[in-house]
């Protein structure tokens, strides 16, 4: 069953990470939780999260619905504040949304009497940026992700898919040191969502951008990742670390390689092993 | 719409009333009935004619009136919406409260209004907004309200100050809803108008109608209430227009 039981641990899989390592990284995830009061008392949406991500990693935490990855992304985005632990980027704790990130949410969250161009730019001009410097960047985005003759057109005369390029395109749009993506493609149907997952590896052979990505599909994760983190359900917490042994550039044709199959067979087990321990009394 | 071609869409409706207008120029004359009681269509078109003139001359202040007291109300009903959507404080406050205002049948404090303002244009402008502001606040709040919960976390996300929350998302936002809050605040304050000019004013449709029937000169009482409909009518398309504009300006 588990791949590591009889066989020594794969060189994929990272062990937890050590004190003296954290001091160097980028952005550090620290003995993180997050607790709602309700009036059935406390939930528990994350547990004890503890990771670290170095600056260039695409990261990828995936886990079934209701491990409080989102959760998880919103604190690291600064949208909600933990009830335990820190979180801190070069060693400042993140406090509220921070004008380095940028940010991708699973509704492409577009202002739709805006054109394509101006949601793109929207970012940058909130921030009150300087127009100039930062629209030729606008318009490398929208020509790496096919947008551009599309450049004019208002939200409602673009499809689903191409939605969602447009707010990656505007959470880029800001050159941010870190993109937060919270399930990006899962509101699109099973075509798209392979042609994105296309379009996101080779967007990110031109841009090589730290970027957390969260979603419940494991080929999506390992095929998109540097690194993915496998999360459980209550408890909430990370039961893998696993860092995918494929270079860049990413092909399509990678997701037929055995050792693609083999990792995303192990962060099946993982996610299931928690699963099925949990609920004894589940029918 | 609901598949009926433009000839059933335009046509039917043009028919039905032609056809009501016949109907009653045919029963009128058919059974002798009074013109003091009821002129029949053409009489009223004659009377129309013949008056034009002081029909305009009363028609004036009646439009500048309701024009300008719509214009007042649509302006304050989106500031004080504004104000409700941006301070939780004021809403508690206000906002049950307007909600109580909206249903007192305001006609019934026209009165009031000349006695505090007076029997000039002051008094009937004044109605004439605190009638028709109230449809501009409920609109004006349900579309500053109604905002995409994931539009105002990515504002929050971008550090958008309330301010650029306010002018870049709501209120494009709520224009649509604003307008369709001033397509009701036209005929209101019409209604305010009239209303100030039959209690007590020297010009105006208003007072012509009761002047009119003073005199029981009842093609006069129809043929003002044609032009107060044309005008009316009028005033209700070009914001029903600009509606429109800005449904496919900035509707979803």
């Amino acid at each position: 069953m588990d791949p590591t039981l009889n066989n020594p641990a794969p060189t994929w899989l990272l062990p937890h990470s050590t004190a003296p390592e954290r001091e160097r990284s980028y952005l550090t995830v620290q003995q993180v939780g997050k607790t709602y009061a309700t009036r059935n008392g406390d939930v528990h949406a994350v547990e004890r999260a503890d990771f670290d991500i170095d600056e260039g990693d695409f990261v990828s935490l995936v886990g079934p619905s209701g491990c409080g990855k989102s959760t998880l992304m919103s604190m690291i985005g600064g949208l909600e504040l933990p009830s335990a632990g820190r979180i801190a980027v070069d060693g400042h704790a993140v406090d509220g949304p921070r004008r380095d990130f940028g940010y991708v949410f699973q509704d492409a969250t577009l202002l739709p009497w805006k054109s394509v161009m101006d949601n793109v730019l929207f970012p940058i001009r909130t921030q009150k940026r300087v127009l100039a410097d930062h629209r030729p960047e606008a318009e490398r985005l929208l020509k790496l992700t096919g947008l551009w003759d599309f450049r004019d057109k208002r939200p409602a005369e673009l499809s689903g898919g191409m939605r969602q390029r447009v707010a990656i395109c505007r959470g880029l749009a800001n050159d941010p040191r870190l993109l937060l993506m919270d399930e990006p493609f899962s509101a699109l149907d099973a075509i798209t969502r392979d042609d994105m997952n296309l379009m996101l590896a080779q967007l990110w052979d031109q841009v090589h951008k730290t970027a957390v990505f969260i979603t419940h599909s494991i080929r999506e994760a390992v095929f998109l990742s540097d690194r993915v983190l496998v999360m459980n359900a209550r408890p909430s917490r990370i039961v893998a670390d696993i860092r995918v042994p494929f270079e860049r550039p990413r092909r399509a044709q990678m997701q037929e390689h055995p050792l693609f199959n083999e990792i995303c067979a192990f962060v099946r087990e993982k996610i299931h092993e928690g699963h099925d321990s949990r609920r004894p009394g589940n029918r | 719409m609901n598949g009926a071609g433009p000839l059933q869409r335009i046509g039917l409706p043009l028919a039905f009333a032609v056809g009501t207008l016949v109907l009653w120029e045919i029963v009128v004359r058919a059974f002798g009935i009074r013109e003091v009681l009821l002129p029949t269509p053409s009489a009223i078109a004659q009377r129309l004619v013949e008056t034009f003139p002081l029909l305009m001359q009363h028609a004036w202040p009646t439009v500048w009136e309701s024009v300008a007291g719509f214009a007042i109300a649509s302006l304050l009903g989106v500031a004080l919406a504004a104000l409700l959507s941006a301070s939780g404080l004021m809403r508690s406050m206000l906002y049950p409260n307007v909600v109580l205002f909206q249903l007192i049948p305001k006609i019934a404090l026209a009165p009031l209004f000349i006695v505090w303002l007076g029997i000039g244009f002051q008094s009937r402008l004044t109605f004439s907004v605190f009638i028709s502001f109230f449809p501009v606040v409920i609109a004006a709040l349900a579309g500053l309200d109604h905002v995409d919960r994931s539009l105002l976390r990515l504002c929050r996300a971008l550090t958008a100050s309330s301010w650029q929350v306010f002018v870049s998302v709501r209120l494009p936002h709520a224009l649509p809803y604003v307008f369709s809050g001033m397509k009701i605040a036209t005929t209101f304050a019409i209604i305010g108008v009239i209303v100030g000019e039959f209690i007590t004013s020297q010009a105006g449709l208003g007072y012509l109608i009761l002047f009119a029937s003073s005199q029981a000169d009842t093609s006069l009482i129809l043929a003002a209430i044609t032009v107060l409909c044309v005008f009316g009518l009028g005033f209700y398309g070009i914001v029903a227009l600009l509606e429109r504009w800005t449904r496919h300006a900035f509707g979803a």
